[in-house]
């Protein structure tokens, strides 16, 4: 009968909305249960490999897994790797600790035997390599292939091998605990390759070659303030060419004060290369859920002295060395688009699956494929006029780059560039902290790495 | 006895079975220092089955398969609760199981005869009304709870299935109606309907949120039952109208929410595993340590959690009996729920007991065990059977009751009713 | 947990599974002797139309046109909740609920009445007949 009927179907109605909800249920706790176990107590944590199955991390619990490496074996990528002891919070470990947690709904924690793993990017013995080339110095080098996007080279100076512990954690030095390529600095006059690139988009190639702008040392812009160039007697009369390879800070400025360079179009493409311009909140680029600080100045008036050192790289300005390596990328690609950096290849779960794989992305396109050609060649040459000797055997283009820091006490000396190789597509960047209190050299620093890349 | 013999054997023996399986598992995989609590647990739940199963046969029902899902899931609760953080009989758990096995007999015994009940419907309403006064005046100012010493007791449980009953209705009282200015009405139904206003206004002044969607969830289930007898053809167009109504009212009350209220709406547990978050979180992560098999009884860590035994019943026995075990204890509950799609009741008021009883059931198990996985608002009500707590136990024992009650109802009128009905037979000659 | 203790839950899950089978099918085998109950409280009897039979299987039936009636009866002389057949203690009767043709038996107005084998009742135009189900002869 229909009324009994009815009873019936209200009452499946209720029973089956509750099942659903009970489908949901199950489904939300196979799928979030390694979240919910990470937040508990007790962990398994899997490993952390290098390119070459090197081992570069260990989380699980049994006992001290770094004793049979060397002293300090790890500390080239300690503060980029980091551990779970929750002092670094900005490295791989931290930022992917659900990746490495060696549990599984239905296997439970596995203390012995779980494959869960990151394989990462990194080339441990090059970047050894460039850790020990830096002498102990300050600083920091990082390097990736440029058209896949894989970090191949990432190490800061000073660092720590987290295996040890943190011993007195109030006496370590300062940047210690961070990887100094994700944090802006003073990029010096590698910034005058964005400016290129601005006033290449703006005015186009063959107008900008034809400009040539005097240097006698010393410039009084137009507001009335003094830009010195560090060659005392002046570089004379100079081209676009000349200007980036000597580096010439009246040129630039005097460009920037140039009619054909509106400063609404120069703010332009400044911030879709990525800067913050003025007030606006900095931007932050994505690795593996590290946030990397992107970069910022300030322009306000085309003939103030702040702007035009903004744009050469001094003022106000700051770029984090991963953020003018990945210029490199979109340079050296010819397509004006940044390949997207990455450090995780694969992720592998607690059976040993293969959950994640890296692919290659790249950004929006940041000026046009005329312009990076022109820029292309513009630092192939400088690379080709005043490395080859100092960076033998690889054709590179290059820009370096003097940033006065600590009110000009001191200088940390910049390189940037790119191997003009198909067979080894690598962009790069070196910071060499207090460049006066050693004899090292960026160039020493960046000839090691490209060495030891090449050596695979 | 029963009209199946053989069946009636087979359910003695598997229910028997299904206890022992479990207590076997207690014995190797559970956590005891020595026998004895094992043993003195053991004896007490076979006890309880061979005694019942000796008991109901003297109540010549039709139908036994919800008593034996009754007896099933209950002794595996007592099992449970008695294995949280180490094996020893919970007396406490034991006595309310009883309890509610006798609150399920005299279910039976009042709704078997509907035509009986459904004359007592004003009792019902005095009932009601004096478990209003009972929690506006006895309990602590807005609270729910009236403490007698060491037993508290929760009033608002006594009012499910009273108001199931109120909701029930048969064909006929709903023709039974009146014509107010151009409507035709059903005074019952307006009764009703006032009666919900009510119960949910003092729910809304306990700040008791947790109930109130049991009784809204057996009010729709009794409203769904009236709205097919009107006079006029209700299309669907109504149909969805109303139910978009209804979801606007329901989003405007989230709005419009007391603070305390959006407070619990809006818990991002994970960031406040300490404070708010604390016993969800820790659900969560409990049902996440037991995986599919658990960690074996008495070897969780979640009975050391406030209300481990009520609010976040569930992930208590995840953890220790794992997911597929709890699964299943749900399961047999459902299952003592859809027994009327299988054996359908022979009444339309017996129907609507049965679908008020399974509509109050399935929001109750909804609210917490959803809740306590962080997929609703967390609220404090029960799982019936499973979480401890006398007053549940025993307003659901009696729900049980009424569903008992319409799978082996009698059709009998009083006396002077059938006198009636032989006179009118001679006028119809 | 090694793997015996594994395979323990699992029986005890297996168990607790093929106990809600056996109950499931004692539900089953209960509906039957349940139908059987009620026919013999009832007395197996239907409401036969010229082609049509419906067969009484719970204890108030609805006649009428509206499509919540147990029988539906689409016919513009049926009022939209005619009548009703309620049963106790094994006798069925009818109740005529407000219906504006009123209900017949054996050819009789009536507001209420008890039902015997091959009564005919007249509904509107409709001509129903109520008597005992055929096939519970065969049984």
């Amino acid at each position: 009968m229909k009324s009994i009927r009815r009873c019936q179907h209200i009452i499946s109605l209720f029973i089956l909305i509750f099942i659903a909800g009970m489908a949901g249920l199950v489904f939300k706790l196979q799928h979030e249960s390694p979240f919910y176990m990470m937040n508990s107590d007790n962990h398994e944590l899997g490993r952390v490999y290098d390119r070459h199955g090197e081992i570069l991390f260990n989380g699980s619990s049994d006992g001290n897994w770094a004793d049979e490496y060397g002293d300090n074996y790890f500390i080239d990528i300690g503060n980029l790797i980091g551990d779970d002891k929750g002092q670094m919070t900005n490295t791989l470990v931290a930022r992917n600790i659900e990746k490495l947690n060696n549990y599984s709904f239905s296997g439970g924690l596995v203390s012995d035997g779980g494959k869960s793993a990151i394989y990462t990017t990194l080339d441990h013995k090059a970047n050894r390599a460039v850790y020990d080339s830096f002498l102990g110095n300050k600083g920091c080098a990082v390097a990736y292939n440029y058209k896949t996007g894989e970090i191949l080279v990432c190490t800061s100076l000073p660092s720590i091998d987290v295996t040890k512990g943190y011993g007195n954690i109030d006496a370590l030095e300062s940047g210690t605990l961070i990887s100094k390529t994700m944090y802006r600095t003073v990029p010096g006059s590698t910034q005058k390759v964005s400016t290129v690139i601005a006033a290449l988009e703006i005015m186009g190639a063959e107008k900008l070659f034809s400009k040539s702008f005097n240097c006698s040392g010393k410039y009084i812009n137009k507001s009335g303030d003094t830009i010195d160039c560090h060659e005392f007697y002046g570089h004379g009369t100079l081209t676009i060419q000349q200007a980036v390879e000597k580096s010439c800070n009246p040129f630039f400025a005097q460009l920037i004060e140039d009619g054909d360079l509106p400063l609404s179009k120069l703010k332009k493409i400044y911030k879709r290369l990525g800067y913050a311009v003025n007030d606006d909140k900095i931007n932050y680029i994505d690795i593996d859920g590290i946030k990397c600080e992107s970069a910022s100045t300030t322009l306000t008036d085309p003939n103030d002295f702040q702007t035009q050192w903004g744009c050469l790289g001094q003022g106000d300005t700051l770029v984090s060395p991963i953020q003018l390596m990945m210029w490199q990328s979109a340079i050296a690609n010819g397509t004006g688009k940044m390949t997207m950096p990455y450090l995780i290849d694969e992720v592998t779960n607690v059976r040993g699956k293969i959950t994640e794989r890296a692919e290659t992305t790249f950004s929006d396109r940041l000026f046009s494929e005329e312009t990076s050609d022109t820029i292309r060649q513009i630092l192939l040459t400088n690379g080709a006029n005043n490395y080859t000797y100092a960076i033998s055997g690889y054709t590179i283009g290059v820009k370096s780059g003097t940033a006065q820091v600590d009110e000009g006490k001191k200088e940390n000396s910049l390189l940037t560039g790119f191997v003009d190789d198909p067979m080894m597509p690598v962009a790069f960047c070196v910071l060499l902290e207090d460049r006066n209190s050693t004899s090292l050299k960026a160039e020493q620093i960046v000839k090691v790495m490209l060495d030891a890349l090449s050596s695979k | 006895m029963s009209a199946n013999p053989i069946s009636f054997a087979f359910s003695c023996i598997f229910v028997i079975f299904a206890h022992s399986a479990m207590l076997v598992n207690v014995f190797i995989n559970g956590s005891y220092e020595s026998l004895t609590p094992v043993i003195t647990l053991a004896a007490a739940v076979l006890f309880l089955d061979i005694a019942y199963f000796v008991i109901i046969p003297f109540f010549r029902q039709s139908s036994y398969t919800v008593d034996f899902l009754l007896l099933l899931i209950l002794n595996m609760s007592v099992i449970f609760q008695s294995c949280f953080g180490g094996v020893r009989l919970s007396v406490k758990h034991y006595i309310t199981v009883i309890a509610a096995l006798a609150a399920c007999r005299a279910g039976y015994l009042l709704c078997r005869n509907y035509k009986w009940i459904q004359r007592q419907r004003k009792y019902f309403y005095i009932g009601i009304g004096l478990l209003f006064i009972i929690i506006l005046t006895l309990t602590g100012s807005r609270r729910m709870w009236i403490s007698l010493g060491s037993i508290t007791i929760q009033p608002s449980e006594f009012i499910k299935p009273l108001f199931i009953l109120v909701c029930a209705t048969s064909v006929t009282a709903q023709q039974k109606k009146h014509k107010i200015l151009c409507f035709n009405v059903v005074y019952e139904n307006l009764a009703l309907w006032g009666l919900t206003a009510m119960i949910c206004l003092l729910q809304w002044w306990c700040r008791d949120l947790g109930s109130l969607p049991t009784f809204l969830g057996i009010y729709i289930s009794g409203f769904l039952f009236r709205i097919c007898y009107p006079k006029a053809k209700l299309s669907k167009k109504t149909f969805i109208l109303a139910g978009i109504v209804l979801l606007a009212a329901a989003l405007a009350a989230m709005k419009f929410a007391p603070a305390y209220v959006q407070e619990r709406l809006h818990v991002d547990i994970w960031s406040d595993t300490n404070g708010n978050g604390y016993q969800q979180s820790r659900a969560l992560i409990g049902i996440a340590n037991g995986g599919w098999f658990g960690k074996g009884p008495g070897n969780g860590y979640l009975c050391n959690i406030f209300a481990h035994d009520n609010d976040i019943v569930f992930a208590t026995v995840c953890e220790e009996w794992g997911l597929l075990y709890a699964l299943m204890m749900i399961c047999v509950i459902l299952i003592m729920l859809a027994i009327p799609l299988i054996n359908p009741p022979r009444s339309y008021y017996h129907g609507t007991i049965a679908a008020g009883v399974c509509a109050a059931f399935t929001v109750q198990m909804a609210l917490n065990i959803f809740g306590s996985c962080n997929m609703i608002p967390f609220t404090g009500v029960t799982i019936p059977f499973i979480s401890s707590g006398g007053s549940s136990m025993m307003a659901s024992g009696f729900m049980i009751g009424m569903l008992v009650a319409a799978q082996s109802p009698i059709f009998k009128e009083s006396a002077p009713k059938q006198k009636k009905v032989k006179s009118m037979r001679r006028l119809a000659q | 947990m090694n793997t015996l203790n594994l395979i323990l839950c699992a029986v005890a899950a297996a168990t607790l599974d093929i106990c809600a089978l056996v109950l499931i099918l004692t539900a089953y085998s209960e509906r039957r002797s349940c139908k059987k109950r009620w026919d013999k409280l009832t007395g197996t009897m239907e409401l036969a139309e010229q082609s049509m039979t419906y067969p009484l299987v719970c204890d108030e039936i609805l006649i009428g046109r509206h499509a919540s009636a147990d029988i539906r009866l689409p016919d513009i002389s049926v009022s939209r909740y005619h009548a009703m057949l309620t049963v106790s203690n094994g006798v069925w009767v009818i109740t005529d609920i407000g219906s504006k043709s009123g209900v017949f038996v054996n050819g009789n107005l009536i507001k209420q009445a008890v039902l015997r084998e091959n009564d005919t009742i007249n509904i509107g135009v409709r001509r129903l007949i109520f008597r005992r189900r055929s096939d519970s002869y065969v049984r």
